[in-house]
């Protein structure tokens, strides 16, 4: 009776501890754990590609646009208080607002954005718009990576005065 | 009929041999497809749109994309220079080209050859249409200014107008 079974539980086994994409498995273990002290929740792992996980297949909730918005290119935390309004093709509207943690998110079942979508960045009276659209990954940190680079313009900040604006990243 | 065995097995070796050896042959490892692609010089105005328009970070502005753009609206060419600061540098408008005429080196020389006719021939038309599979969707539309900019440089005569219209639609 026990062998008869055997086969099948090997191949669920299988199934359940293996994922049929290792280039998304390798994306998940390449963030790493949890920072100290920080639980799972909205306002952990700020700064990552949230949508690598919040995809609806690895952590709930799954996600159509998600991010962390800092108070300065260097800042080791995100700034509260943000408005981030989002613009998609179809000429839809949204608008979320950073938490304590910088992080923002949209929920993938109340927004799913027709591409390319245009963002605009509110903190204060003064609205910033990316300059450039977002063609098709919700993840804010999939391109905004720090340190600026060669394919990288760096973290989204807003910042109290022109005269802090350094050079790179995403004022 | 041993004698025609052996004359038929015979054949039947040298067949296999000359079979093989056409088989096993190596390309000629100095030959080459000579591409024609279209004026470089009118690159540069379809270059603004498709930078802006296709080469973010996220689409064609990334090492992950068979047709690669480097520019000012996305991924940089030489290290130092980011994304969204110093302008678009004559290097990456080369790379740029390079990537976009290289991707169908063979059909690229044919439409240019034929003047931009039938420009769907290429992927990049297609694509851009969306009338082949594209994860961006349909990024222009036959005829509109877009589309213009894109198959007037392919005919050889870049739509200076068209291409400053596209670079501000949505």
């Amino acid at each position: 009776m026990v062998s008869s079974r055997l086969p099948a539980v090997v191949v669920a086994a299988a199934v359940a501890a293996c994922s049929l994409d290792p280039v998304h498995d390798d994306a998940v273990r390449d963030l790493g754990g949890e920072a100290p002290g920080v639980r799972p929740g909205p306002t952990h792992r700020a700064g990552q590609p949230c949508l690598v996980c919040h995809d609806g297949s690895t952590a709930q909730p799954a996600m159509s646009v998600a991010g962390t918005i800092y108070g300065a290119p260097d800042s080791p935390a995100g700034l509260a208080g943000v408005g981030v309004t989002l613009a998609d093709a179809s000429g839809a509207i949204r608008t979320a607002v950073t938490n304590a943690a910088g992080n923002f998110y949209v929920e993938d079942s109340s927004w799913r954005p027709v591409f390319p979508l245009r963002v605009v960045v509110n903190y204060g009276a003064i609205p910033a718009p990316m300059s450039t659209i977002i063609g098709r990954d919700g993840s804010c940190a999939a391109c905004h990576v720090d340190p600026p680079s060669r394919i990288s313009p760096g973290r989204v900040y807003v910042a109290p005065s022109a005269s802090l604006l350094p050079e790179a990243g995403s004022p | 009929m041993n004698g025609r065995f052996a004359m038929n097995r015979g054949f039947a070796l040298a067949l296999l041999a000359a079979t093989l050896a056409v088989a096993c042959s190596t390309p000629d490892p100095t030959a080459q497809t000579p591409v024609v692609g279209p004026d470089r010089a009118g690159f540069g105005p379809v270059h603004a749109f498709v930078d802006h328009r296709c080469g973010s970070l996220d689409c064609h502005g990334t090492r992950y994309r068979n047709m690669r753009l480097w520019g000012h609206d996305g991924m940089r060419l030489a290290v130092g220079d980011i994304p969204g600061v110093s302008p678009t540098t004559s290097a990456e408008l080369d790379a740029s080209y390079t990537s976009i005429v290289e991707l169908e080196p063979e059909i690229m020389s044919a439409v240019v050859a034929d003047h931009g006719a039938n420009p769907e021939r290429l992927t990049l038309v297609r694509k851009a249409r969306g009338t082949e599979q594209h994860v961006g969707g349909a990024v222009v539309v036959a005829g509109d200014a877009r589309d213009r900019c894109i198959v007037s440089w392919l005919a050889g005569t870049t739509d200076t107008t068209a291409c400053a219209e596209a670079l501000v639609l949505p």
